[in-house]
């Protein structure tokens, strides 16, 4: 094959391939961010931690406990400081 | 990469009480200024400032040694903390003289007569406080540092 073939053979080659894009038809930062916020929890941590998801998960059992602790400190007010101590 | 989940069992332990602290101490300054209970708050603030935020992070992090070992789940690790807590808590209370005991019961911050039939029902309510506290609150931010 000499130089004239080759020469033939590389513009077919060229006419057969499409051209590749040099460029970026559009901005992809913007998809980014969308999708690092996608990526990201909707709540902050608080509302996570007291959403009605998580809230309807705790047994029974423990919210009896929460209404026996609060009834507690409800029944003996002035042990309150003592609590506070404590904790 | 060494994560240190050690320190990152410790932060997730101190927040809980961290955070109380500023509820501490605005009981203790409302019970001082608003209802006259004589209580020396800068003597009264070291225990829940000092210790109990310590103790805390380091029992979690005992809990976090423990997870490959046989070990209690997290709401009963925390309810076993009081048993250390509450003579520590005692005995720096009667040290530092916000503490008497008298013929009638204990006599805290000069003020408040807790009688001993009382102990027992208090003793237990603080288990049932701290078994909620680290199963619902330290465990959240167990899992938010991801050390669950």
């Amino acid at each position: 094959m000499d130089k004239q073939e080759q020469q033939k053979l590389a513009d077919l080659l060229k006419q057969s391939l499409e051209p590749a894009d040099s460029g970026l038809k559009r901005d992809l930062w913007p998809q980014m961010l969308r999708r690092l916020d996608e990526r990201a929890s909707p709540q902050s941590w608080f509302f996570a931690m007291v959403s009605p998801p998580v809230l309807a998960a705790v047994p029974w059992f423990d919210w009896a406990l929460l209404a026996v602790l609060v009834l507690g400190i409800c029944a003996f007010p002035r042990s309150i400081p003592v609590w506070l101590y404590h904790f | 990469m060494n994560s240190h989940p050690y320190l990152r069992a410790y932060m997730a332990g101190i927040t809980v009480p961290s955070i109380m602290l500023l509820v501490v101490l605005t009981g203790f300054v409302m019970a001082r200024y608003t209802f006259q209970m004589p209580i020396p708050i800068e003597r009264a603030i070291i225990f829940p400032m000092a210790l109990v935020p310590n103790l805390f992070g380091l029992w979690n992090m005992f809990y976090l040694w423990l997870k490959p070992r046989p070990h209690l789940p997290i709401g009963f690790h925390g309810a076993i903390l009081p048993f250390i807590l509450a003579p520590s808590g005692f005995l720096i209370a009667t040290c530092s003289g916000l503490l008497a005991a008298t013929s009638s019961g204990l006599v805290w911050f000069h003020e408040i007569v807790v009688p001993y039939g009382f102990l027992a029902a208090g003793f237990s309510l603080a288990l049932i406080a701290y078994y909620l506290v680290w199963k619902y609150l330290v465990g959240f931010f167990n899992e938010v540092l991801g050390i669950a």
